[in-house]
């Protein structure tokens, strides 16, 4: 059974990430049997063009270390539009990045997102959007600009051709909100990942979006993001679409 | 052998969870090999009398013989307290487990230390879970706290001859907490493998104050016993932390 993380992260000077360098990842792989981490390495605030590029570096680097055990996700901030469109252009075809991932930058419905949409649906990979919906107040005023369920299923309807994925159902707040949002909005897809295992987690994404919308990932809590997928009662060829197969097919439509 | 110290049984108010009854969690505990699973009343989360929720558990698994170990929900603001816990023990509790988010108490308050001294007295363990859900995406009636580690320091200092069991603890190995030998950690929230938390902790305060829990059923259990099969340590040292720390602890020999 095919295993890959789509969400996973290296540390960077401008991040700690945990201090996870691509070692500590391939440690990983060996325990938990996982085939390939999809990766980026991001910046807090309102990263330069300078700094998403020496983040991109980073991926680049380990990448070419862990050549197909390691892939990355361009991150850029869609703020600065000319540089991330570049960014994402070059990153993809000449680097062979996998995918285009987004923070906390702007919230994804905000049009400042949408040229980095349509160019995501051009070179045919996904969006990896961090995504959550914190009831508590403390912890959402950390994150103005957090994306929810709701804006990432806007931006879906806006643009159906697109693939998006939620970052996080188990590090995201209420789960259950967002799944009842995402429901209808069948070109966006639920990655896994977080610390958050949830009794019944896995067991009710699969009925309100089906498995063939869901993505193992783990956002580096290692033994959550296995051991939700291992427990859930769904049926063993749900847990192959859900710790692979999907991801695989995604991958797989990438224009070369 | 497996004893789970961080169990559950009941009604979670805010979320429909899969296992509610002591026959559902014994399946899910053979599906994993847990075999004993010390729990204690969610219903008594939020019953102004959280005695009834004690009763209504020991009903509960009355069927399951040794497959569960009871502890009681004592709420030390709440009258007649005393009564209830001599009750409890006198029908077969093995110890206590504290819930001061819901019950609005903090752990240094003077009814909080005269019940765990008593406890203590009769050489029973408390069990005390730091929180019993993730607060980032708390139901908006749920405006319990994380218990603060530093509140539980000056409950291990106040009442040094008590045995404390923390649950859902993690990050607690640079603090103070960790020289108070009176204090145990169960460890479903910590890493094995990227950072080591466990490992660390293992080194730390010796593995005999280590034990295995998982937070079923509002958990998943694998995520838990995964940690532990993954540990870089002796079988020995995964024994005590999956099962003979807590006979221990609860007396269970």
């Amino acid at each position: 059974m095919v295993r890959i993380d789509c969400h996973s992260h290296i540390k960077n000077k401008l991040w700690d990430a945990g201090g996870i360098t691509p070692e500590s990842l391939m440690e990983a792989a060996d325990k938990l049997e996982i085939d390939a981490f999809c990766c980026s390495t991001l910046s807090f605030g309102m990263p330069t063009p300078e700094e998403f590029k020496m983040c991109n570096d980073i991926v680049l680097k380990a990448m070419e270390e862990y050549p197909g055990k390691i892939l990355g996700y361009c991150f850029v901030n869609p703020g600065y539009q000319t540089e991330s469109l570049k960014e994402i252009e070059k990153r993809i075809v000449e680097d062979g990045m996998i995918g285009v991932k987004l923070y906390n930058q702007y919230r994804c419905s905000d049009p400042v997102v949408y040229p980095i949409v349509r160019k995501t649906i051009e070179l045919k990979v996904p969006i990896l959007q961090h995504a959550g919906y914190l009831t508590d107040q403390a912890e959402a005023a950390e994150q103005p600009n957090l994306s929810s369920a709701q804006d990432i299923a806007r931006l879906s309807f806006l643009f159906p051709e697109a693939m998006i994925i939620e970052a996080h159902l188990g590090g995201g707040g209420d789960w259950e909100w967002a799944l009842k949002n995402l429901r209808r909005a069948r070109n966006v897809y639920v990655d896994t990942s977080g610390s958050v295992v949830d009794m019944g987690m896995i067991e009710k994404a699969t009925k309100y979006l089906g498995a063939e919308r869901l993505l193992f990932g783990t956002d580096l809590s290692m033994e959550e993001g296995v051991g939700k997928i291992i427990d859930a009662k769904i049926r063993d060829e749900e847990k192959q679409l859900i710790f692979g197969e999907n991801m695989s097919r995604i991958l797989g439509r990438r224009s070369r | 052998m497996i004893i789970d110290f961080n169990a559950y049984l009941g009604h979670w108010p805010f979320r429909r969870l899969p296992a509610r009854s002591a026959a559902e969690l014994v399946d899910l505990m053979d599906k994993v090999g847990i075999d004993v699973a010390v729990v204690s009343s969610l219903n008594s989360t939020l019953y102004a009398d959280p005695q009834e929720g004690n009763f209504e558990l020991l009903e509960d698994i009355k069927n399951h013989g040794r497959r569960f170990v009871p502890l009681a929900v004592i709420n030390p603001k709440y009258p007649g307290w005393e009564d209830d816990l001599e009750d409890c023990i006198g029908n077969g509790f093995k110890g206590l487990r504290l819930y001061p988010q819901y019950h609005n108490y903090m752990l240094t308050d003077d009814e909080c230390l005269k019940l765990i001294s008593k406890a203590s007295d009769m050489k029973l363990t408390v069990s005390i879970p730091i929180r019993l859900r993730d607060g980032r995406g708390r139901h908006w009636m749920d405006s319990a706290r994380d218990v603060a580690i530093q509140e539980v320091e000056q409950l291990a200092e106040k009442l040094p001859n008590s045995k404390i069991v923390l649950l859902e603890s993690r990050d607690v190995v640079s603090t103070a907490l960790v020289k108070y030998g009176n204090v145990y950690f169960e460890m479903s929230r910590m890493a094995s493998i990227i950072g080591g938390e466990i490992k660390s902790l293992i080194q730390s305060v010796g593995a005999s104050r280590v034990v295995f829990g998982s937070g079923v059923p509002l958990k998943y259990i694998s995520s838990a016993l995964l940690k532990i099969r993954l540990l870089k340590e002796d079988e020995e040292v995964k024994e005590r932390i999956l099962w003979r720390n807590a006979s221990d602890l609860l007396g269970l020999n």
